[in-house]
């Protein structure tokens, strides 16, 4: 599955990075950079989560 | 109780929210009350909270589910920042001198978030972490072997105040000050701290000096970068956007209110909690690097140091059924929605085993997330590594509580200590 972000409602937060931090770097700018958005199924709850939780709903998951 | 749709037809709820009497109960019995609430089909309609400014004001609605303000706070289109947040009826220009950008929406929100974002990520704080851990363990040497003091200077208000004033670069000749003027700012609404004839001004007071210590903070650093948070602010430049010297001032009052006094007092809660609880205490000792992370979040719901922050409606809507009317004002209770007992199994209960904890203690999600949070819980993990596996007794006496429908605050907590 492959894990996208809307950078028009990321603000930024880092709890995405807090949960996976080999996956979302927050940067300079305030904005998430995705490292290997095509994520295995065995990475389905970790995303999942960080996709929940992220505060401003900017994260997907894309079957 | 009547569902009205219209402001005329409003009755307020027979359920008081507003008067002195209620806000001077403890934490657990105000509950009792939201309980009801939360009990309650749409919502309720409350008389003003009191102020101590000349403004007049119909009422608010009370949100007090998990649910309802969640979505609140993640409509900000229907739910804006911009009029206010304070939920005591204040006059929009004196609450912007002390919240800046949390009175913004996007997208003027998101450019000022924007700008400092950076400084409060997890790589951010993983980077100062051992600064943070420095400070808590010098905290923790002094309160070992002290023997009898008020838990709340001695060690509560202690590593927040470190924590942001280094990282800002406040010199350190202006520290106390600025940690005594981030004191009154959120302690105004007790009579301890100023008469209600000088409440007013003071709050205007205490604001004029944080913003004037960020000012010249900011000026000297335009001239003299240092590798701190505040250098990096005024440096910053987002869509060619970059912050003036006063907003920078505007952005200590709230740095040093937001981040100072909320860790400070789930600070106190916790351990009073931790020694209320010692089998939770054993529990997270059992295996204290693998259970803290966790354990952070359920002190957190436990302690709901920002017990509610308030929005106004921009247009006619609905939430939970209830009409509600442009221009309402809304009060988002987070310490009720972090007892929602349709959302955690035996919300009383304080169970650092609590998983998943979806509370809104830093706030019901959308642009305005606690910005903070991660350095939060820095903070927490560090402090209490020490605090639990150093200190051998403590024992606390009454807390002496804090009076305000704002922050869920102690201002001593004695406290016998070895």
């Amino acid at each position: 599955m492959r894990v996208e972000v809307d950078l028009n409602k990321c603000t930024g937060h880092g709890i995405c990075e807090s949960i996976a931090d080999d996956v979302f770097e927050v940067q300079g700018d305030g904005t998430v950079h995705i490292h290997e958005d095509e994520r295995p199924e065995s990475d389905r709850e970790r995303m999942q989560q960080a996709v929940t939780q992220c505060p401003t709903a900017a994260l997907r998951l894309v079957d | 109780m009547t569902v009205a749709s219209s402001p005329q037809e409003r009755e307020y709820s027979p359920f008081d929210l507003t008067s002195s009497g209620f806000w001077s109960q403890p934490f657990a019995s105000r509950d009792e009350t939201f309980a009801q609430l939360r009990a309650h089909e749409g919502l309720s309609w409350h008389r003003p909270m009191p102020s101590m400014f000349e403004l007049e004001e119909d009422g608010f609605w009370a949100l007090t589910r998990r649910a309802d303000i969640a979505f609140a706070s993640q409509h900000q289109e229907l739910f804006t920042s911009a009029r206010g947040v304070a939920l005591d009826p204040m006059p929009a220009e004196v609450q912007q001198i002390a919240t800046f950008f949390l009175m913004m929406d996007p997208p003027q929100h998101t450019v000022y978030r924007r700008l400092i974002s950076s400084a409060f990520t997890p790589k951010n704080v993983r980077r100062i972490e051992d600064q943070i851990r420095k400070n808590a363990v010098a905290v923790v040497d002094d309160l070992v072997g002290a023997g009898e003091v008020d838990f709340v200077a001695a060690c509560s208000a202690r590593l927040p105040m470190m924590t942001i004033t280094e990282m800002l670069g406040v010199p350190p000749s202006d520290r106390e000050a600025v940690a005594l003027a981030a004191e009154k700012l959120f302690s105004m609404s007790d009579d301890e701290y100023s008469t209600l004839e000088e409440r007013a001004q003071n709050t205007i007071n205490e604001m004029i000096l944080l913003s004037n210590t960020g000012i010249e903070l900011a000026k000297f650093r335009r001239r003299n970068p240092g590798d701190d948070l505040m250098t990096s602010i005024v440096h910053a430049e987002v869509d060619g956007h970059s912050l003036t010297d006063e907003e920078v001032g505007a952005f200590l009052i709230l740095l040093s209110s937001a981040g100072n006094d909320t860790t400070k007092q789930t600070t106190s809660h916790t351990m009073m909690a931790l020694v209320d609880n010692p089998a939770q205490r054993d529990w997270l000792m059992d295996d204290f690097e693998g259970r803290i992370a966790g354990a952070v979040e359920e002190f957190v719901r436990w302690s709901s140091p920002v017990m509610q922050f308030a929005r106004f409606a921009t247009a006619d809507t609905a939430i939970a059924g209830q009409q509600i009317k442009a221009g309402d004002k809304l009060g988002l209770f987070y310490c009720s929605a972090n007892r929602d007992e349709s959302v955690f199994d035996a919300p009383q209960k304080f169970d650092l085993a609590r998983a998943p904890n979806p509370h809104l203690g830093f706030g019901g999600g959308g642009a305005h997330f606690c910005l903070g949070n991660q350095l939060a819980k820095a903070e927490l993990r560090n402090l209490f590594r020490e605090l639990l596996t150093r200190l051998t007794r403590v024992e606390f006496g009454e807390p002496d509580l804090l009076y305000s429908s704002f922050v869920h605050g102690i201002k001593r907590l004695p406290a016998y200590i070895q």
